[in-house]
């Protein structure tokens, strides 16, 4: 029944308590919205089947609890992920200030060097926005991850968000192809033309 | 592929909440996050001794601190059916979804150890059809045996 797979990749969701991570997982993988999704403990678990340019893949998606008591144990569920999710709230500016801490968090903890970052501006349904577009797309240009802004709540974006981070993650082979290729420098097979210095995903937005 | 039931802890998380919950036990001041830290790295260990550890230690906070009870509760949920105490894992379930009945986490976690017991149920049968054959067939052998010698 998994013949048809292409290979299976972690994801993680991360950032602070209560900007919509379980909200985003719930959108994407059920297309269901509680608003009254209550906070996560520790560390939720979902999987979902997705199929990109003709390909399938199962991800296995890690979504962490943002509250400050989970912090300490949370890093450990960040090793062999493919992909990770930060998201802050577009209507809550200190959310998008904590978003560097993510980042050196992941830098500090995730064990893929060229894991695949996508930041996502959550609840762009509300009235009482506090981070405009263009300050979420300058951070995630200055960082090199990819970039969108999304509501759990009204669909807009979600799919998107997954589906983008996704084809990074196919593009770099190095990260889901045999562990063989994993750690040496393999430069130019026959597939992937010696093009992946930047990981390709440094020319996005 | 991991989930909930089956993921562990690596071994350097293990050990370093430990070396802190051991450290405050030998002060006689133990926190309940230290314990915690240290209790939901044991229910994720790969050893049920462990595991049947980190329950005792989180059946002790459950008793004693208010503030984390949801999270001790689906700990134990957790630990309970790691270790195949599926009974007492769903009674922790059904407790926690006594007080939040729509939590999301908490219904999924139910389903995956219900889907892990009827995946069990099946190879347990498997098992005992196993068992019976192979009575059968000693019993068979016996009689062979039994047979040439008269």
């Amino acid at each position: 029944m998994d013949d048809d797979i292409l290979t299976t990749l972690k994801i993680l969701i991360i950032g602070e308590s209560g900007v919509g991570k379980s909200s985003l997982l719930l959108r994407f993988t059920e297309d269901n919205f509680d608003p009254e999704q209550t906070l996560t403990i520790g560390v939720d678990f979902k999987t979902k089947r997705l199929s990109i340019d003709g390909n399938t893949v199962k991800l296995a998606i890690w979504d962490t609890a943002g509250q400050e008591r989970f912090r300490t144990l949370t890093p450990s569920y960040y090793r062999d992920a493919q992909g990770a999710i930060l998201v802050y709230d577009v209507s809550n500016y200190s959310t998008f200030t904590k978003l560097e801490t993510w980042l050196n968090e992941l830098e500090t903890y995730s064990t893929k060097s060229n894991i695949v970052k996508m930041v996502v501006g959550n609840k762009i349904d509300m009235d009482n926005r506090e981070v405009s577009r263009e300050e979420g797309v300058h951070f995630a240009r200055r960082h090199q991850t990819l970039f969108i802004e999304a509501s759990a709540k009204t669909k807009d974006g979600v799919q998107g968000a997954f589906e983008e981070l996704v084809q990074k993650i196919i593009q770099t082979p190095d990260l889901w192809e045999s562990y063989a290729i994993g750690n040496n420098f393999q430069v130019g097979n026959k597939d992937h033309p010696a093009q992946q210095s930047c990981s390709g995903y440094c020319s996005l937005i | 592929m991991d989930d909930v039931l089956t993921e562990t802890v690596p071994t350097d998380d293990l050990k370093r909440f430990e070396k802190v919950y051991h450290e405050q036990l030998y002060k006689n001041d133990v926190t309940p996050k230290a314990q915690f830290e240290y209790a939901w790295c044991l229910v994720r260990s790969k050893y049920p001794a462990d595991i049947k550890k980190g329950i005792v230690l989180l059946q002790e906070l459950y008793k004693s601190h208010d503030e984390g009870q949801r999270d001790y509760l689906y700990y134990l949920a957790i630990g309970n059916a790691r270790i195949k105490e599926y009974s007492k894992a769903l009674s922790y379930v059904r407790a926690f979804l006594s007080i939040e009945p729509g939590n999301q986490q908490v219904i999924s976690l139910e389903s995956t150890i219900k889907k892990k017991m009827d995946k069990e149920g099946l190879v347990g049968m498997a098992m005992a059809g196993g068992v019976v054959l192979a009575v059968g067939a000693l019993v068979g052998l016996g009689m062979a045996v039994a047979s040439k010698k008269s």
